[in-house]
């Protein structure tokens, strides 16, 4: 799978947005943090992953026709995740935690270079590493954007990574010890002006991933014995999105409403929905509040555990996996002094097998919740 | 699996709308650049702030089972 952020050359579709305007630098600190395992029966560390995170981000203008952009961002992980699940003597699935020692961080590095900025279009070329401990990402991109006519823009491209994989405590946990995994995407996208205040886009991305696609640190129930998550080794998906923008003269504001259906051949079905009111607010401060739904259906493997071995030929009882849905809820507050802006913000992630829609068939213990806040500053370069 | 996105009501959906992206960019009067005011307001990009939609990228891909977005995508990660 990819982690990771679009890097659109935006505004195409707009307007003919200058590089100078974009060119800022910016400050992120997040503190992301789940939910302790309840109220289902577990065994082991309650306390979930926790992490920190620190972004930067400097985008700027090359002269008059290019702009670059470069970031980092640094997080350090901590706390325990869901090991497996094991059949209690009343049926019900128990969840097993890893212990509470898991500490990681996560560096990564990302640059892109924009060749075109103006409203003739333009092509993005970018490159991303991520380094932790046990896994290592190298990612290449590339996306085009051109006008078909005043009201519609075409964009294109396409992104690769390869991802090497080498699990701690290999040999004492009988984990494999160096895998690697490739990833390819390719995508096109079809933005409409509307009219004055109104903007459409809609795009479809393909992925083939192939390699170690199994979790290296889980372990599945196959009868009576544990065994190592297993899963196959290819995995292609296929993703339709709709972005929809308003804006409002009254009252100052702009609506933000999106749609993600997500299809692949392991049989993950879902459906995300997000909507935001973008809310300008007297003395330059914007009030954000937002809702996002998801809902996914779950993979032919997965189950909390397996009666019979000689059922399946793969098993993995990941809740990422499973059937569920999330609710999460957001609010952000941006405050704008001279060329500094200041921002802050919360959002709250439910989520439960209740929530799916059309509901759940097997049980996922492991569903995670969790509530992350941010701070921000931004220096804006012209 | 792409058979059945490709033979879906999804992507008819998708086929649809896109066409209907085409007649209607057509079909409409064109919004000149003089006229693009509000479209250029800094709230209606499609992710005003790019680390913070990084962030929420990241933080739904280590959490859920499916992902994806228009635009180039980055490495993966050993999240859990």
């Amino acid at each position: 799978m990819s982690a990771a952020a679009t890097l659109v050359p935006e505004a195409h579709a707009q307007t003919a947005t200058s590089a100078e305007a974009d060119a800022h630098v910016s400050y992120r600190f997040s503190e992301y943090d789940e939910d302790s395992l309840a109220p289902g029966p577990y065994f082991g560390d309650a306390q979930r992953y926790r992490v920190l995170s620190h972004q930067f981000q400097l985008a700027t203008g090359v002269g008059s026709d290019a702009a670059l952009n470069v970031s980092a961002t640094h997080e350090v992980m901590s706390g325990s995740s869901p090991w497996y699940v094991a059949p209690g003597l009343d049926g019900r699935p128990i969840q097993v935690m890893s212990g509470a020692t898991i500490r990681d961080h996560r560096t990564e590095l990302r640059g892109s270079w924009t060749q075109g900025t103006g409203s003739s279009g333009g092509t993005t070329y970018s490159a991303s590493y991520s380094a932790e401990r046990d896994y290592h990402a190298t990612a290449v991109g590339i996306e085009h954007s051109m006008p078909l006519n005043a009201a519609l823009t075409l964009g294109f491209g396409g992104s690769f990574s390869h991802d090497l994989i080498s699990p701690t405590d290999a040999v004492q946990f009988h984990r494999v010890q160096h895998e690697e995994k490739n990833t390819g995407s390719v995508f096109g996208s079809l933005a409409w002006i509307i009219d004055r205040s109104s903007v459409l886009q809609t795009g479809v991305q393909l992925n083939s991933e192939h390699g170690f696609l199994s979790d290296p640190y889980k372990l599945v129930t196959v009868g009576d014995e544990l065994l190592s998550d297993l899963r196959p080794d290819t995995r292609t998906s296929a993703a339709w999105l709709v972005r929809y923008r308003h804006a409002f003269a009254s009252p100052d504001a702009a609506l933000h409403l999106d749609y993600r259906y997500a299809q692949d051949s392991w049989g993950v079905v879902s459906h995300t929905f997000e909507a935001a009111w973008y809310q300008s607010l007297p003395s330059r401060w914007e009030l954000v509040p937002g809702l996002r739904y998801y809902s996914q259906q779950q993979a032919r493997f997965y189950a909390p555990f397996f009666a019979d071995p000689a059922a399946h030929n793969f098993y993995s009882s990941d809740y990422r996996l499973g059937t569920f849905g999330a609710i999460s809820a957001s609010l952000n507050l941006r405050k704008r002094i001279g060329s500094w802006e200041f921002s802050g913000g919360v959002e709250r992630y439910h989520s439960a097998t209740d929530y799916a829609l059309g509901g759940a068939d097997a049980a996922v213990p492991g569903v995670v919740s969790y509530t992350r806040v941010f701070i921000g500053l931004d220096y804006l370069l012209r | 699996m792409l058979n059945d996105f490709f033979n879906g009501k999804m992507l008819r959906a998708a086929t649809v709308l896109i066409l209907f992206a085409s007649l209607g960019g057509c079909a409409t009067t064109p919004v000149q650049p003089w006229e693009r005011g509000r479209l250029a307001r800094w709230d209606m990009r499609w992710d005003p702030d790019p680390l913070q939609a990084a962030m929420n990228d990241h933080t739904h891909f280590s959490k859920e089972g499916s992902n994806g977005h228009i635009g180039a995508a980055g490495g993966g990660c050993g999240c859990n």
